[in-house]
This record gives C-alpha cells, sequence and structure tokens, in this order.
C-alpha cells in the first residue's frame, strides 16, 4: 500500500485482537463497532490536528510530523503506563512483566526527548480513553502487540518524509527499537515475530484512519466552565 | 573440507580483516592497505537525538486516578448487575460540567466485564459504589492532594508529598458545618459574574447534611469571596472560603481530580 491510501484497521491488526478487544469491552458486536468507529473517525481526525487530505499531509513540516509523533508516542506511554499502575503488568508472568515493563519504560523515554525537541512548540497532551484494555492482561497483551505493529508502520511512512536528514537519522533509531519492540511483543503471544519480508511505509493520512478507529484519542471532558454561577453552598 | 582445515581458513580470514584494518605500516614499507570504501562517501549523519536512558514508572502512591461519568449509571454494592444499588451516577454535575468520579479499585467478573469501584456524591457522604468500566470514560491522574483543617481553619496542597500551597479559610457555621471526611475536586468554574463566590469556585462532591434543598442539591465548594475580612472563620454555609489572592493562587496549582481530606 503507498501513501495516501486510506489504510483498514486490519492491514495493522492482522490478528483483529485490537477490534475484537475493544468492541467486546464496549459489548458491541464487532459489526457494530466497526460502525460507530468508522462515525468517530472524522472527529478524530480533527482532535489530531490531521491534514484533511494526503495532499496536506505531504506537505507537512518536520515539525507537524514531529509533532503527530509526540502524539503517538503519548499514546503509547500512557498506554503502558496505565496498565503498569493500575497493578494489570505487576500480575503478569515474570518474562511479560519484563516486556511490558522495558516497553512502558522505553515509550515514556521517547516522550520525553521528543517533548525536549519540540520545546514549547510541542502540542498539548491529549486526553485518553483505552477503554477497560489496560485491566486484563489479555486485552492489554493484544492490543499491545497491535499497537507495536501501528507504531512501526507509522515510522516507516513517516520517516522519509522528514527534510532534516539529522532528524531522520534520529527517527530511524526510533524505528528499529520500535520495531524490535513489535517483534517482541509477538514474541509474547507466540505468535509469528516477523510477518512479512518486507514492511510497507504508511500513510499518515492512513494512521490518523486507524487511530480513529481505535477511540484511543477521545475530546477532554468538559470539567471546567466559564461565565455560569455556582451552584454550591456558599 | 575437514573440520581443522575450515578453522584454519576462519583464522586466516579473521587476521586478513584485521590486517586491511590496522593503521598504516610505517613510512618505507612497501605494502599498503587498498582502500576499503571509495572516498566520496558523504559523512555519516548524526541523530538529531537520542532518547536516553529508559524511565521507569514513576512511583505510583502520589497518583489519583479519575474517570468522567460517559453514561448515567447506578451505581451498586458489589462488582454485580444484581447486586443492590447505592446510588444513581449522573453525567453532569449542577454546575452543568461533565461529572467525574473518584476511582478506588477495578475488577473483572466471571463474564470478562470489568468493574469499577468509584466514589460518589451522595447522603450520606463518603460512600462508594461499583459500577462498570464500560459507563466511564478515559483515566485521568493527578499527584495532588488538599487537606482542609476544620480545627486550625487552614488548606494546605500537598504535590507528590511536597506541601505547595497553604492558606487561612473560612468554614461552616454552627448549622452548617463543613462535612468532615474524603473527597475530591470535580469542577472549576472561572469568569462568574456572582462577586460572593471570588474569581474562582471548585465544586466538590460533598453534600452539606443539612441543607439538601439548597439549588443544586447543597454541593461544598471551594471558592473566594467578596468578604475577606472575615476570613478566618466559621462564617460558611459549609463551603470553604478563601481570600480572592489565594483561591487565584490555587487555582493555578490544583487541578480537577484532586482529593480532598476534611478532618
Amino acid at each position: 500500500m503507498t501513501g495516501g491510501t486510506v489504510l483498514r484497521l486490519e492491514d495493522v491488526d492482522r490478528d483483529e485482537a485490537l477490534l475484537e478487544t475493544i468492541a467486546a469491552l464496549h459489548g458491541d458486536t464487532r459489526a457494530d463497532f466497526l460502525r460507530k468507529a468508522v462515525l468517530g473517525s472524522a472527529g478524530m481526525l480533527a482532535l489530531l490536528g490531521a491534514p484533511p487530505s494526503a495532499s496536506a499531509a505531504m506537505s507537512a513540516t518536520d515539525l507537524d510530523i514531529l509533532n503527530f509523533g509526540l502524539r503517538f508516542e503519548r499514546l503509547q506511554a500512557s498506554f503502558y503506563t496505565e496498565a503498569e499502575s493500575m497493578g494489570v503488568v505487576g500480575k503478569m508472568a515474570p518474562r511479560k512483566q519484563e516486556w511490558a515493563r522495558t516497553l512502558g519504560a522505553h515509550e515514556r523515554a521517547h516522550v520525553r526527548i521528543v517533548k525536549e525537541i519540540l520545546g514549547d512548540r510541542a502540542g498539548p497532551r491529549p486526553f485518553f480513553d483505552f477503554h477497560g484494555v489496560t485491566e486484563s492482561e489479555d486485552s492489554f497483551t493484544r492490543t499491545a502487540v497491535a499497537m507495536e505493529d501501528l507504531t512501526v508502520a507509522l515510522l516507516t511512512g513517516i520517516t522519509p518524509r522528514m527534510r532534516d536528514r539529522a532528524l531522520v537519522a534520529a527517527l530511524f533509531g526510533l524505528l528499529t527499537t520500535e520495531a524490535r519492540h513489535a517483534a517482541w511483543a509477538r514474541s509474547i503471544v507466540r505468535t509469528t515475530p516477523a510477518a512479512n519480508a518486507f514492511d510497507e511505509p504508511r500513510s499518515l493520512d492512513g494512521v490518523h484512519a486507524l487511530l480513529g478507529r481505535t477511540r484511543f484519542i477521545v475530546s477532554a471532558p468538559r470539567v471546567r466552565r466559564r461565565r455560569r454561577a455556582p451552584r454550591m453552598t456558599g | 573440507m575437514t573440520r581443522s582445515q575450515l578453522a584454519a581458513c576462519a583464522i586466516a580470514a579473521t587476521a586478513a580483516g584485521f590486517a586491511v584494518g590496522s593503521p598504516q605500516p610505517p613510512s618505507g614499507a612497501h605494502t599498503r592497505p587498498a582502500p576499503v570504501l571509495p572516498t566520496a562517501l558523504p559523512a555519516p549523519v548524526r541523530p538529531a537525538f537520542t532518547p536516553g536512558p529508559a524511565l521507569p514508572i514513576a512511583r505510583g502512591r502520589f497518583v489519583t486516578r479519575w474517570a468522567p461519568v460517559r453514561r448515567a449509571v447506578a451505581a451498586r454494592r458489589r462488582p454485580n448487575t444484581r447486586a443492590a444499588p447505592v446510588a444513581r451516577v449522573p453525567t453532569m454535575t449542577p454546575d452543568d460540567t461533565v461529572n467525574i468520579v473518584l476511582v478506588r479499585d477495578s475488577r473483572s467478573d466471571r463474564a470478562g466485564h470489568i468493574w469499577v469501584r468509584v466514589s460518589i456524591a451522595t447522603i450520606p457522604n463518603g460512600r462508594t459504589g461499583w459500577v462498570p468500566r464500560s459507563a466511564l470514560g478515559g483515566y485521568g491522574t493527578v499527584d495532588t492532594r488538599l487537606v482542609v483543617d476544620l480545627d486550625r481553619l487552614t488548606a494546605t496542597l500537598f504535590k507528590r508529598g511536597q506541601r505547595t500551597f497553604r492558606a487561612r479559610i473560612g468554614v461552616g457555621r454552627r448549622g452548617s458545618p463543613t462535612p468532615r471526611g474524603r473527597f475530591f475536586v470535580r469542577d472549576r468554574l472561572t469568569r462568574f459574574a456572582d462577586r460572593f463566590y471570588g474569581p474562582v469556585a471548585f465544586g466538590t462532591n460533598a453534600r452539606s447534611p443539612g441543607l439538601t434543598d439548597w439549588p443544586g442539591g447543597g454541593y461544598i465548594g471551594i471558592h473566594g469571596t467578596d468578604r475577606p475580612r472575615l476570613i478566618p472563620g466559621h462564617i460558611s454555609h459549609g463551603c470553604i472560603r478563601m481570600r480572592n489572592v489565594d483561591i487565584l493562587a490555587l487555582g493555578r496549582r490544583m487541578p480537577v481530580g484532586t482529593p480532598i481530606t476534611i478532618r
């Protein structure tokens, strides 16, 4: 698949683990979930500040691309951190604990450095809703596999689009690390670590659409209000 | 080829490799190593950044988790749809903000559905109940905690266990006392026209036991005042009042979801 073509979730979620897990947690059938997800993906694109078309994505600056990378790294870091802090990771077998803790620590380090590089031009942290997949070992593990594959797909697609060669070199470092993560995750669930002979580059739009279908990035709840008199006792 | 011949070949090849990579012989030597790489290759690209060491998770004992209520639901005594309901949990607060709950625990039932034990806004204060995970949105976290001391008339904010703010306060007078217990900040209101509440007001899930017929249900807030000379003192209908300069400072430091201990 080439850049600009809209991906299907199945392209990356090879075992459909992500889809099934989230649909089950919502109490939806897979078809219902997909229908809702498609409806929700437009709002998701707006939330991500996504370009509306593939051509716009191609003209995006290094800053825009790196900011998208930051959002994605934050998604991953939050995913592993939430599972670990909820105690799910601590109940897993030792080899799985090592895997989950290592990947979480790597993703948090990625967030730290990309934020540092972007400085005050780093976008705000999105609000995440993992729909409970971080709260059981099975759903966490299956989702992690799909998420790591998606990360490799994303980095394979965006790295060649960077104009600054030093940034390209840095993203290659992240890409190879994420590829090892994906292979490690696949070995954890005893799936073929290297599924393909070649990883197709993915478009930014395609990854946006995939993320939209997960509904992991949501609007922050409206817990602040202006210009409305309080109704508390005083 | 025998195993010993193979080993000899390997050793010879390794030695040749080292020779190629070794420094040039002293001047006057007859042999020069052949160039391994063409000289026209560009210089290596230095990465713009490297992530540095991995970041283990921060210690979680200061972290509190909260979640917005996505659909109205009954909180139950146990994580089971057949368990008795404790209270109805709405999606919105009386101040028209999204209702949030504090997350205390979570577990899966036999069918694999996840249930979450949450703190809710009820009379009597301080109750918890179990709600389906699917009724809640994503988790937010805070690392702050507010301690209100009704005897010393102080409010103290801690961040990761370190004190970051303290102010004198006004609290409920006799007949409308500020309730003691464990609560949390539900919302933050600003730019309203009522000077009685000062410039910032935080809504909480604490309720006044004696003022349940108050508009909105008698919820306790933390807010500023238009009568700062009354602070500190037992002056309010149950809310926690601060001087405006203090509530503004607290407003910059205390996020929604912060747990509150009133003692």
